[in-house]
Order: C-alpha cells, then structure tokens, then sequence
C-alpha cells in the first residue's frame, strides 16, 4: 500500500515535470511565446512589449502588410510592472524585447543606463516631420531620438453638465472662477465636491505646475551628467499653494488615483470635474456603474492668464529600440511603422481611445470632426484637445523620475495631512532631490 | 543508541579497524542522500547569496560608473534614516503583531483544547482557513474590505451612529496591517500550539484536579509551561516573517499611496531600490543589511528564552 | 520515549486522547461550556468573513459589486455568468493560469519533498562531518530576504536560458529548509537505528534500507512536508512575478494581481472586478477543500515540529 503511495507519487512528480518541460519546450520556440499569430511564418521576427488596449489587432494589421518583418508581442504588464521587467533584464544583461512601450517620463531614466538604442542612425529623423514639435521633444535629447512617438495626453477639463446645471455653475475658464465655483457648489450644499486633488497624480500633479511656468529638470542625455533641479520655483509654488488653499476650505477631495473607490466616484457624481488627458474620457468610458444620467462635457483646461494660455500634457507613450535588440534596424522599423498607418490609427482611436501625435491623422478630418457619443456627440478634439496638443511645447524629465514622482507623493501627502505647508513640501522635495542627484553622481547645475 | 555500538563490538575483528571503514561508508551515503537538497539550494540559496553580497560591495551611481566601495554601502545602510526608520517600523511591528497573533492563537488553541464538540472541529478548520489564502489574494481581500465605498464598514458603522474610520489613513494604516496579518495567520500558529497541547499527557491534569485547580489555574499553571518549546518556535517564525514584512504593505500601498510610502519597512526598501530606482547594489546592501540583523534578533531571542524552549 | 514504539502511534495526538477528553466532557459546568463556545463562535466567524465576502462577491457582476452591500447577495445571481466569462476572457486564460499554479505546485511541491525526505534522512542517519554546521546553515537561510536573492537568481536563470520558462518558477520552488527540518526530526525518532543495522547485517544495501525500512516508517511526516511544499509553491508570488514575462506561463496569484492592475488603471472595457473576485474565489477553492479533507496530516505534522 505504501509502497503503491510512493509510486504513484513518483509517476505524478515525472508526469509534472515532464508536462511542464513540454511547456516550456513550446514556450521555447518564439511561435508560440507570442500573444498574437505570425501570419509569415519564416520572416525574421521583432518581439515588442506593449499593454496598448486592442493592441492585438495594430499587430495582426501590421503582421499582414509586412513580409520582411513579424511582430512578436507580449503583454509584459502595465507601466512600472512592465518597467520592473525592464530594468531587470537591462542588469540581467538578457530578457528585454526589442522594442519596447514606454512612456515619455521613462525615456531618460532608461536612456542613461544605455538601454536605448538612438534611432537617428536608423531613420528617425525621416518621420520627424509626421510629429509636432512639442511630440518630438518629449523623445529627444539634444540630437539623439531615443524613441518614435506614438500617443499623447493633451489636457482638458471634463465636466459634469448636469451638475453644473442643477447648481447654477458656469463653465470655469480660469483657475479664479474654478475656485468659485468650488466654492458655489460648497455653499449649495452639493453632496460631492468640484474635483479631486490626488496626492499621488504624479505626473497629473507636474504638469499644473508645468502650467504656471514651471520648469523643474534641466536635462540633457548628450551631457549625462549633470543636471539642473528647480522644483520649488514660484510657478510651482503657487501652484501648490492655489490647491493647499482649496484643500484647506474643504472644496476638493484629497483621494488617491487610480483606485476602485477613486474611478466610481468618478462616475458617480462623487467629483463634478475631471481635470484629464485625452485619453481620459476612454478611462471615463470604461468605468462601470456609471450614473445614467451624467451628461458629460469637455470644455479647455483653465488658465491662470487667459492673455497667455499655456496648454500642458499629461502621459503619453512611444516605441523605444532597446540595445539587446538583435536587429536594430528592423526594429526601428517596426516602431516608425507600426502606428504609422491610417488603419492603425483608427483602431488605436476607436477600440483603444488613444489620443494620436501621428499627424496625418491627428490633423485630419475624421479626427477633428469625430463625433463622441460619451459627450452627447460633442466634437472633443476640435473643441479641446487638438488646440491642446498643437499648443504643447514638450516638458523635460529627469533622468530619475520615478523617484522624483515618489517623493513629490510623499510630500504632497505630508501637505495635505496638514504636516506642512506648500511652500515647505516643495522646499524639502528640492532638497530631497538635491541630495539623492548629488548622491548618483550628478552635478548641480 | 548504545544498541549500535553493542552489533559491531563482539564481531571478534579490530574494532577500531571496522568502525573506521564503516565510518567512511557512511559519511559518503550520508553526503550522498544530502547532495540533491545541497546541489540546488548551494545554486538557488548559496551562489545567488554570495552573488547579491558582491553587489552589496559596488555603488553605481546614475551619472558615474561602478565601483567598488567595499564596506562604504553598508555604512551607508546603517545611518541611512529611511532604513532605521523602516526597522523601527518592523520592530514596533513585531512588537504589536506577534503578541496579538499569540494570543489569539493560544486562547483559541486552549478553548479547543478543553472543549470537544463539532463545534470545536468546525471552528478549528475555519480558524486555520485564512492560511489557504495566497497572502496576495489575502490583501486584495482586505483592500475591498477597507476601501471607504465598498467595504462594510461604511454600513456598519452608520448602525451605531459613527462616522466610518478610514483604515488607510496614516495614523490607521498600521492597525489596519496587524489586522490582516493576524487574520492570515493566527490560524497556523493555533493549529501548532494545539498539537502541542494534544500531546501532553493527562494523568497531569488529573493530578492537577485532585489538587484542586481550576480551568484557568491548569491553563496558566501548567499547560502553557509545558508547551512553551513550541511557543518559542512559534514566536521566533513569528518574528523572522515579521522583520522582513513585505507582502501585505506592497498589496495595500496599491489604494494607499500616501500612508504606506516606497520605504515603509526594510524589505519594501529593498524592493523600491532595486526596481523603481534601478540601484540594485544598494539594495542589496539593504538586504543584507536587513538579514544580518534578523539574524541577530532570533539569536537574540533564542539565547533569552534557551531554558523554555530546551535548546542547549 | 520507548525506543521501538514508532512515534507514527503517538504522531496523531487528535484522536489518542479523545477518549479521556470524552471522560472528563461531563465534568464541565455548562457555563463555561456556553461561553467557550460562543468565543469559538465569533473566533470563527473573524476568520470567516473575508472568505464569506469573497464568495458573495464573486456570485456578482461588476456593476452589483459596486452598488450592493458587502456582505449580502444581490439581486442577480452572476457566478455561473462570471465563471463562463472566465472562459471567455482573453481566451480562457485564467484557466490557463490555474493550470500552470497546479503544475508549479505539484512539480515544486514534490521535486522539494522528494529532496527533503532525501536530506532529512541523510542528516538524521548519518554522522558525517560537517553535518551539524551545514545543517545550522540550512536552517539559518530561511533569515535571508527575499528580495536579496531575486537579481541573483534572475541573472542566473538568463544565464541558463531558463528564465521566463516553468522551470524559473519549480527549480527554485525545489528548496524546503523547512521541510529538511521536518524529515530530520522525524526520522530520528521514527527510524530506529536497530532496525536500520539489522537491515544493514541482513546484507541489504543503503538505498534498499532507505527504500524498504525508513521509507514506509516515514509516511506521515512525508504527507505533511508535501502537503507544506505544494501550499507554498502555490502562494507563490513574488518568485514568478519577477522571473516571468510569457503571460501564458503565469501562476494564477499572478495573473489576478496583474488583472487587479488593468483594472484600477482602468482603461477602456478592461475592468474586470467581476472576474478577479470569481478568480480569486475558485483559486482557494483546492486549497480550501483540500484542508477539509486532509485535516488530519496538517494537524498531525505540524505537532512534529513543535515537539522538538
């Protein structure tokens, strides 16, 4: 009996091991390890990491066009999941796809480790004139292109029409009348507030402070080593101090982002405004348990001088080259080429709510005059975004970003827990990012 | 044991000469029969050990290359505020923590211990049910649980009039951790503390009722004395697991940014270090940092409670 | 102690003293019976709610689960609906995911209890030098961090082409210091070396001996340690996280979180609350079940280890 025990556990053991070595055998041969089907089966091949929504189908689209290339993709994760991976295989030495998705607030960080390959040898400048400037120098440093962009997150302010109507409150224009209005809805008793200030908006939070003029990294991956941190100038400190006023008088909510709780107050009525990028009302779009009977608009983000409207951005992603690409030039290929089709582009705006840098179709007709049903048929992108996205300059980022985004998040929640005020939080991340740049060998400019 | 010595002596030849080869023999099997565990964990444990402290011995900074800096990461470790405030962190902790999962565990295990029904069967498998629970999915469980909107506590709390605590706020989020950790495990240490009290012999307890103790006299008195070898078992896994938290406070930093920050307790430091700030060699530092004063505190621990738990 | 008596007779404490707890039941006064058990009562329901929840969660689409209270069913009855969406959902690759979290589990589980059994009898049968120092080292390494070990093993792994296959997750998997621990304590007193030389004196060789004597001697201590290995390679969590990219290969653990992900970055159409608590709900099911079932090993070997 026992005897019968031990066998049958020995056969089960050799059983798993032997099914899971043909797993991992099949797993082996680049077919069957990618996510989408190889349409030519004997085209070398270019495998890319993306967590586009409906990517699958640009792939197929893209796999059919091309004999000379397939593209191999996997869903490594999701922004710092994906990244995680990333910078693993990079130490590793081994592991990272050819092409990579990364967002533009990344491409430092990853530029400086030697992990992207500069594609100006191999064709960028080519498609330099298919991107606006702003676009284009989000993905450049000095003279080097590390990545091909692909989509943006110009900003606008969605509201909540019916909320606005039941209370009496005009369409803010300004951050002046945006406080009033806050204040209005306070005074009529609303059960939910004007907006939600989260403490860890991370890149939401830099960009109203890009708005005011501020100008916190001074980089350059041409001249590595040395940097210029201004995050506490006045631009940003009036920012701040502007919300800490808010948040002080009880106007906005203090919640995390990205969070269960966050996305139904959302659509809940919960927060009248969603201060968003474009490829906010997808993410409205998507959440559930919406109130039926929102009525959703876009309306331009508010300015501080409406004499000099600065237009600011929020995400974005773009196709990188990484240096363990095995073929370099191919992959540059496939990320000039991949978003680079009008079909493409209709998918990445239909299925996956992308907001297009690709100018062809992001200064076309079918763009601007498309009509959105979220927005009771209102024509988003002529209205708000498109003069977002034409006005944006670019923004530079430092070459550390995810822990200057996380020290930004602790100080903001240091701010907003009452522990200090604005001017102070951005005194300490000043300092706080001082010390750590000094510490990797940077210098101060 | 004597009985071995007593097999090989009267066989009549030198007995040194036999006892030697046989030494020999079974030094080699004993090698032998350990060489599979010793091969893998010397590749999986040993060389990756060794490997991480190399590490631990460079800097890379972003701007400049690698260097070697030997003992200078270390020092670096140690009067690193965030590392020390992390190990605060744990040690307050380890503090709160594994007493309350003790006792929970104890009182549990001393309750089933004296009550035998089907209630008690039932109570026992459900008390230990937490621990099927992937520690991941376990957290995930509780994040619902905690979250201002979805979780009960809003329903409840409103039962009795009061405003709903927020469980991840700074000041809360530590309780809030406690809790999901003495749910996950007080369980598994009820289970071992109550074998233990399974095994004592009761001709003690009926020598106890003649002497006239009680139920809580017997408890105190003599059945926590007779298994405190495997309550210091208990508490020193308690403690090793404890000093290097990591699991619960990376789930739950997810929906609470602001309360749990990247370095929260040494072994999210760690973690932070190396995959969101790509400085793998510190955080190795920070590792080993982290596992060299584990180490102390179990032996710590071992060498103040060696009388309880019989080791010499 | 008696040195012949197996410990297997006194392994299983549960039931040898029942029959005196049976004697002395009567004995009790009824109050404190009554307060005992109601402590029992809300004891378990403590450690029942959140798996309570998570049942009642799972029988609700996403919408209900927003919108219902916590721990009450709501109007629709969606478990059958969300468990065809799990097969629907990425091509079934939840499935998938369970799959691979009983092959880690199984494979892992048993290559590191065939690998404890092995060392533990080593350790318990066999002086040999060095014994006591590798085997203090052994149990020392469970002090070691995690996450000092993972870059380490993740260059390792690509050094050998195995990383982002299944055996990044079971070679690692294969270490039990526990388990050792477990086997080496048990053998001691299970295995008597009388037994062992009278084999020896017979003629047969060590591994006939190990096969034939200690091996059925050690039966439930073998139960316990696989039973101990296979739940920890199936919680597993960390270790695949940062050794698989290949989505078809991740544990379900994994694969939840990284569902949980989409989910709260919420991008269009991919909120799937519904079918993360349906997921995570059917994902502690074997476990569950299989503590129901084997009550008796986990209980029993658990007292092993806190006898010594």
């Amino acid at each position: 009996m026992k005897r019968k025990l031990l066998a049958a556990t020995g056969v089960a053991a050799l059983a798993a091991m032997v099914l899971s070595g043909c797993a991992s055998g099949s797993a082996e041969s680049e077919a069957a390890s990618c996510t989408n089907e190889i349409k030519v089966a004997d085209a070398p091949q270019v495998s890319v990491w993306a967590w586009y929504p409906a990517f699958e189908q640009v792939v197929d689209l893209f796999n059919e066009t091309h004999d000379e290339v397939q593209v191999c993709w996997t869903n490594a994760g999701q922004g710092n999941d994906e990244y995680t991976k990333f910078s693993t295989s990079i130490e590793a030495g081994s592991g990272a796809p050819d092409v990579i998705m990364l967002e533009s607030e990344v491409l430092s960080s990853f530029a400086i480790r030697k992990a992207l390959v500069d594609l100006t040898e191999y064709g960028a400048n080519d498609v330099k004139g298919d991107y606006s400037e702003g676009a284009w120098k989000d993905v450049s440093s000095g003279d080097a292109v590390y990545a091909i962009p692909v989509d943006g997150g110009p900003m606008g302010m969605l509201y909540r029409q019916d909320i606005f109507d039941e209370y009496g409150i005009a369409v803010p224009t300004t951050w002046a009348e945006f406080e009033a209005a806050a204040q209005q809805l306070k005074d009529a008793g609303a059960p939910g507030v004007l907006v939600d200030f989260p403490t860890n908006g991370r890149a939401y939070n830099q960009a109203l402070f890009a708005q005011a003029g501020s100008v916190p990294f001074d980089y350059d991956n041409a001249d590595p080593t040395s940097i210029g941190i201004e995050v506490n100038d006045q631009g940003a400190k009036d920012v701040l101090a502007y919300w800490e006023n808010l948040v002080d008088e009880g106007l906005v909510a203090t919640d995390d982002a990205f969070t269960a709780d966050y996305n139904t107050k959302l659509v809940d009525g919960s927060y009248a405004v969603y201060v968003a990028a474009a490829w906010g009302p997808g993410y409205l779009g998507g959440l559930s348990d919406a109130d039926p009977d929102a009525v959703w608009k876009a309306a331009p983000v508010p300015q501080w001088d409406t004499a000099n409207p600065v237009q600011i951005n929020w995400g974005g992603s773009t196709f990188a080259v990484t240096s363990q690409a095995k073929d370099p030039e191919l992959s540059a290929l496939v990320a000039k080429e991949i978003f680079g089709t009008e079909e493409a582009w209709k998918i990445g705006i239909e299925e996956a709510a992308l907001f297009p840098l690709w100018k062809p179709i992001l200064e076309s007709d079918y763009f601007r005059d498309l009509e959105y049903p979220f927005f009771g048929g209102q024509q988003i992108n002529k209205d708000v975004f498109l003069p977002a996205a034409s006005a944006y300059t670019g923004f530079t980022f430092s070459p550390f970003q995810n822990y200057a985004y996380d020290q930004l998040t602790e100080q903001l929640y240091a701010m907003v827990q009452g522990e200090k005020d604005s001017s102070a939080a951005l005194d300490d991340l000043q300092a706080s990012l001082e010390k750590y740049a000094t510490e990797q060998g940077f210098t101060l400019k | 044991m004597t009985a071995t010595a007593t097999i090989v002596a009267p066989a009549g030849r030198a007995p040194r000469e036999r006892r030697s080869r046989l030494d020999v023999r079974r030094q080699r099997w004993g090698w032998l029969f350990v060489s599979p565990f010793l091969i893998v964990f010397a590749l999986f444990l040993i060389f990756p050990l060794f490997y991480a402290f190399g590490m631990s011995l460079f800097t890379t900074g972003l701007a400049t290359g690698t260097q070697f800096t030997g003992i200078g990461n270390y020092v670096k470790a140690f009067t690193d505020p965030l590392f020390l405030e992390g190990m605060l962190r744990v040690l307050a902790f380890a503090v709160v923590m594994i007493p309350a999962q003790l006792i929970v565990a104890l009182i549990a295990a001393l309750v089933l211990d004296s009550l035998v029904s089907w209630l008690s069967k039932a109570s026992r498998l459900l008390i230990f049910a937490p621990y099927a629970i992937p520690v991941v999915i376990g957290a995930l469980m509780w994040s619902f649980l905690y979250s201002p909107r979805f979780g009960p506590a809003g329903t409840l709390f409103e039962l009795f009039g009061l405003p709903a605590p927020d469980f991840l706020a700074s000041g809360t989020v530590f309780y809030s951790l406690v809790n999901i950790v003495t749910w996950q495990w007080s369980g598994y240490y009820m289970i071992v503390i109550y074998a233990a009290l399974r095994s004592i012999d009761p001709a003690i307890y009926e020598a106890a009722r003649i002497d006239g103790a009680n139920g809580l006299q017997t408890a105190l008195r003599i059945k926590i004395p007779m298994i405190s070898s495997s309550m210091v078992m208990v508490i020193t896994f308690a403690l090793i697991g404890t000093l290097q938290f990591f699991t619960e406070p990376v789930v739950l930093r997810n929906i609470a940014q602001g309360a749990i920050d990247a370095a929260y307790t040494p072994n999210m430091y760690a973690y932070s270090l190396a995959f969101s700030y790509s400085q793998f060699n510190y955080a190795s530092t920070i590792a080993f940092s982290l596992g060299i004063l584990v180490f102390a505190g179990s032996f710590v621990f071992l060498f103040l409670t060696r009388k309880q738990s019989g080791l010499k | 102690m008696s040195t012949f008596t197996s410990p297997a007779d006194t392994i299983d404490p549960l039931t040898s003293h029942e029959n005196h707890s049976v004697r002395s039941r009567g004995r009790r006064r009824g109050g404190r019976r009554i307060g005992s058990s109601v402590f029992l009562v809300i004891l378990a329901i403590y450690f029942v709610v959140p798996i309570w929840w998570l049942f009642v969660a799972a029988t609700k689409d996403t919408a209900g689960l927003f919108s219902s209270p916590a721990f009450w069913f709501d109007g629709d009855f969606a478990l059958f609906q969300n468990i065809a969406e799990l097969f629907t959902h990425q091509g079934g690759i939840y499935w998938r995911w369970l799959g691979n979290s009983f092959i880690y589990a199984f494979a892992g589980g048993i290559g590191a209890t065939i690998l404890a059994i092995l060392a533990g009898y080593g350790f318990a049968k066999y002086r040999f030098r060095g014994r006591s120092a590798i085997f203090t080292i052994i149990l020392g390494s469970v002090m070691v961090p995690l996450t000092a070990l993972v870059i380490p093993t993740f260059i390792l792994l690509s050094q050998y082409g195995i990383i982002n296959t299944p055996w990044a997750v079971i070679l690692p998997s294969l270490l039990s210091p526990f388990g050792v621990y477990l086997m080496r304590v048990y053998t001691q007193d299970a295995v008597p070396d009388e037994m062992l030389e009278a084999a020896r004196i017979d003629g047969a060789g060590e591994i006939r001996t190990f096969f034939q004597v200690a091996l059925p001697l050690l039966r439930p201590a073998i139960v316990t340690v696989l039973l101990l290995s296979v739940v920890g390679t199936w919680n597993n969590f960390f270790l695949p996280l940062a050794v698989l990219t290949n989505e078809q290969l991740l544990p379900v653990t994994v694969g939840l979180n990284r569902w949980t992900a989409l989910s709260n970055a919420g991008a269009g159409g991919e909120q799937v609350w519904n079918l993360i608590t349906t997921g995570a709900f059917i994902s502690v099911l074997p476990l569950l079940l299989s503590f129901l079932f084997l009550q008796r090993y986990w209980q029993g070997g658990l007292a092993l280890g806190s006898l010594k």
